[in-house]
């Protein structure tokens, strides 16, 4: 028998056919996708005996414990405490030091030099972006000793808010339940209080609150007003019945208004509420040793315009932004802007000169307390892993600008705390809480150091907030709005968007 | 004639079938033996041991996995049989003091963290579940390597995430990817 091409044809579809239904294509598939995750140049966790670490998470103000599992040196998952969840963020952080926009190296030399020669003659500030950390201390006084150095923060003021003592909140915008404050702080008071969501997209928070006001976009002090007086409000798109009930019930012991933007209008409806020392309470700071002399923190407004000649910006743990837009106009016209920060994201994009800093997890430093924290608090980012070769740290570095070392703030910080004797060591690997006046000073440096934090008694009277019309109420940035100004962990957007890893409130 | 192409076409099937189930695992796959010939059955009904005792699960939670020399060494010092097995394994490792080199079966991926206490301490699972008749076995089957990702063949059989989400789905326990995932 003699084959023809058809036949041909025949043998190799039956071929074809007989193929698909053995397990060849399919584990050649499942295969090559396999092999493509072991290509050069993708980070490996390593292999090896498991060991947990606590630490704190640096990557917002809220600065969650973290349970990391290392192996050696390598820290290769991060996972909250039972009960106290971390955000999607959080459970990334461990991958951005592997960031691809990254910046690495810089002659800081070179720029020690320059802004040293300049310092002598011109105004130096600095842009503090997370302000009340042991590092900003340094600042404080670095800027106290030279001749002109100006102090500035994101945020001169911010108050805390006392969740245990609120009953009602009336969000206009804020993502309360989305990253607001500390994930686990917010899950344990939900319970008490009351959200009212004004806001015009039905955002997380808006399908989670006891009642979403679908507002009109821009007409957020509309509403406001309208709260306050009892008049007009029709621009909203609310009914004025559904503005006179939300009136009445704010009117009740504890309410909070907490806005998204700064608003003398809503500071007024705090005060009138009785918010303001009750619920707004003054932002208690953890006490710093008595031979620290700060400079004062200038508002940013009361800069003289073109008056700054150096403009060193801490963008390395930022979590609040200043538009470029008001600081270009204090800045001299030679102005020399140098920011430390481990990518150009931010402001390295109008800075003469970018030194790259430490990312969480590789830097050590304090975290300032959580604004859902009425109490003082200490806590320590430990460094899992360690930075690569070049990076800066920013406090060093400034406070070397005025012959000031700061390697042992921190250590310097924790001996002025012991020294004070108040409030408790809460450690996270036993979960013991131990009074400080029963241990001795190296070993309560030793427990921070382990993942420990400090905090301090709840006696006293919580203190009203100095607050003034530019100051807002609350600083309305969850995780998402952080992250959108610097480098994220890849994996982060997509496990926000496909899998149930946000908090469940 | 009219069934001449239906040949053809039967014949080319039936080949692909016969290359792709009987000759395609002979190529994809790198066969070598355990470097020790090992009897799970003999040590489990003759010295009656159960998994747990070398297979511990540490006080602080880690898994010590595949017991190393020293605790083997523990019973076989000196010979307690009469085996060529045993007679090997003292005198090419205990005496020597050489680690034995497992090709350990389950090995799985770099970017999965699994924890043995979780699963035995707390869901009360048994070694079985997973690890099939391993327990039970009287040798030790040739570790099969693929070539191309490097796996081994077992964790296709018991041990892929489909697997373990299956599990955790009709336990309830369906949370989130980081819970394996590293």
């Amino acid at each position: 028998m003699k084959a023809t091409r058809r036949d041909l044809f025949k043998f190799a579809a039956g071929g074809a056919t007989g193929l698909l239904l053995t397990p060849a294509p399919w584990r050649l598939v499942t295969d090559a996708a396999l092999w493509s995750e072991n290509w050069p140049g993708i980070p490996k966790p390593v292999r090896g005996e498991l060991r947990t670490r606590f630490t704190h998470c640096a990557l917002c103000p809220a600065g969650c414990a973290v349970k990391a599992r290392c192996v050696g040196d390598q820290p290769i998952s991060l996972i909250g405490l039972p009960g106290k969840p971390l955000c999607a963020f959080g459970l990334m952080g461990h991958q951005l030091p592997y960031h691809a926009g990254r910046v690495r190296q810089a002659d800081a030399d070179a720029v020690r030099a320059v802004i040293a020669k300049r310092a002598a003659n011109e105004t130096v500030a600095v842009l503090d972006l997370r302000p009340g950390r042991t590092a900003s201390w340094t600042y404080r006084r670095a800027m106290a000793a030279l001749p002109r150095g100006v102090y500035l923060a994101a945020r001169s003021s911010v108050p805390a808010v006392n969740l245990d003592a609120v009953k009602i909140i009336l969000s206009l915008g804020v993502p309360v339940l989305d990253g607001w404050g500390t994930p686990s702080n917010v899950q344990q008071a939900r319970s008490h209080f009351r959200l009212i969501q004004a806001e015009p997209a039905e955002s997380r928070t808006a399908l989670l609150a006891d009642q979403w006001l679908k507002i009109r976009p821009g007409t957020e002090l509309e509403l406001v007003e309208a709260l306050a007086t009892g008049r007009g409000g029709a621009g909203t798109g609310l009914n004025e019945k559904v503005i006179a009930s939300v009136a009445n019930e704010l009117v009740q012991a504890g309410a909070l208004f907490l806005a998204a933007e700064e608003s003398p209008s809503v500071l007024e409806l705090n005060r009138k509420l009785g918010a303001v020392g009750k619920t707004i309470v003054a932002q208690r700071e953890a006490p710093v040793p008595r031979s620290w002399k700060p400079a004062p923190v200038t508002p940013i407004n009361s800069v003289p315009e073109r008056s700054i000649g150096v403009l060193l910006i801490d963008e390395s743990a930022a979590d609040s932004y200043v538009p470029w837009s008001k600081l270009e106009g204090k800045l001299a016209p030679d102005a020399l802007v140098v920011t430390f920060a481990s990518s150009q994201a931010g402001y390295g994009r109008q800075a003469k000169h970018l030194l790259p800093t430490a990312v969480y997890p590789e830097s050590t430093g304090d975290i300032p307390p959580a604004i859902d924290s009425p109490l003082a608090t200490f806590r320590l980012t430990t460094p899992l892993v360690a930075p690569p070769r070049g990076v800066v740290n920013p406090a060093q570095f400034i406070g070397g600008l005025a012959a000031i070392d700061a390697a042992d703030a921190l250590r310097e910080r924790a001996g002025a705390i012991h020294a004070a004797g108040r409030g408790s060591v809460c450690t996270y690997a036993d979960g013991r809480s131990i009074p400080v006046e029963d241990i001795q000073p190296d070993q309560f440096w030793k427990a921070l150091n382990d993942g420990a934090c400090w905090i301090d008694e709840p006696g006293g009277k919580l203190l009203p907030p100095v607050l003034r019309a530019s100051t807002p109420a609350v600083v309305a940035l969850n995780w998402e709005k952080r992250a959108a100004r610097g480098p994220m962990p890849p994996l982060v957007s997509k496990l926000y968007q496909e899998s149930n890893l946000r908090v469940r409130i | 004639m009219s069934h001449r192409g239906t040949l053809f076409f039967l014949a080319g099937a039936l080949i692909a079938l016969g290359a792709g189930w009987a000759g395609f695992p002979r190529v994809i796959y790198r066969s070598r033996p355990q470097p020790v010939e090992f009897s799970h059955k003999v040590h489990a009904e003759k010295a009656g041991m159960k998994c747990e005792d070398c297979h511990e699960i540490r006080a602080d939670g880690s898994f010590a996995g595949i017991p190393r020399r020293e605790k083997c060494a523990g019973c076989h010092e000196a010979a307690m049989g009469t085996t060529l097995a045993e007679k090997q394994f003292i005198d090419g490792y205990v005496t020597p003091q050489r680690e034995v080199q497992w090709s350990v079966y389950a090995r799985q991926p770099e970017n999965v963290y699994f924890s043995h206490a979780s699963h035995v301490k707390l869901a009360h699972l048994e070694c079985a579940t997973c690890h099939g008749d391993h327990g039970t076995s009287d040798s030790l089957r040739p570790y099969q390597e693929d070539r191309i990702s490097g796996y081994s063949r077992d964790i296709w059989r018991a041990m892929k995430m489909n697997d373990c989400v299956a599990c955790h789905r009709s336990h309830g326990f369906e949370k989130s990817c980081l819970d394996c995932h590293k």
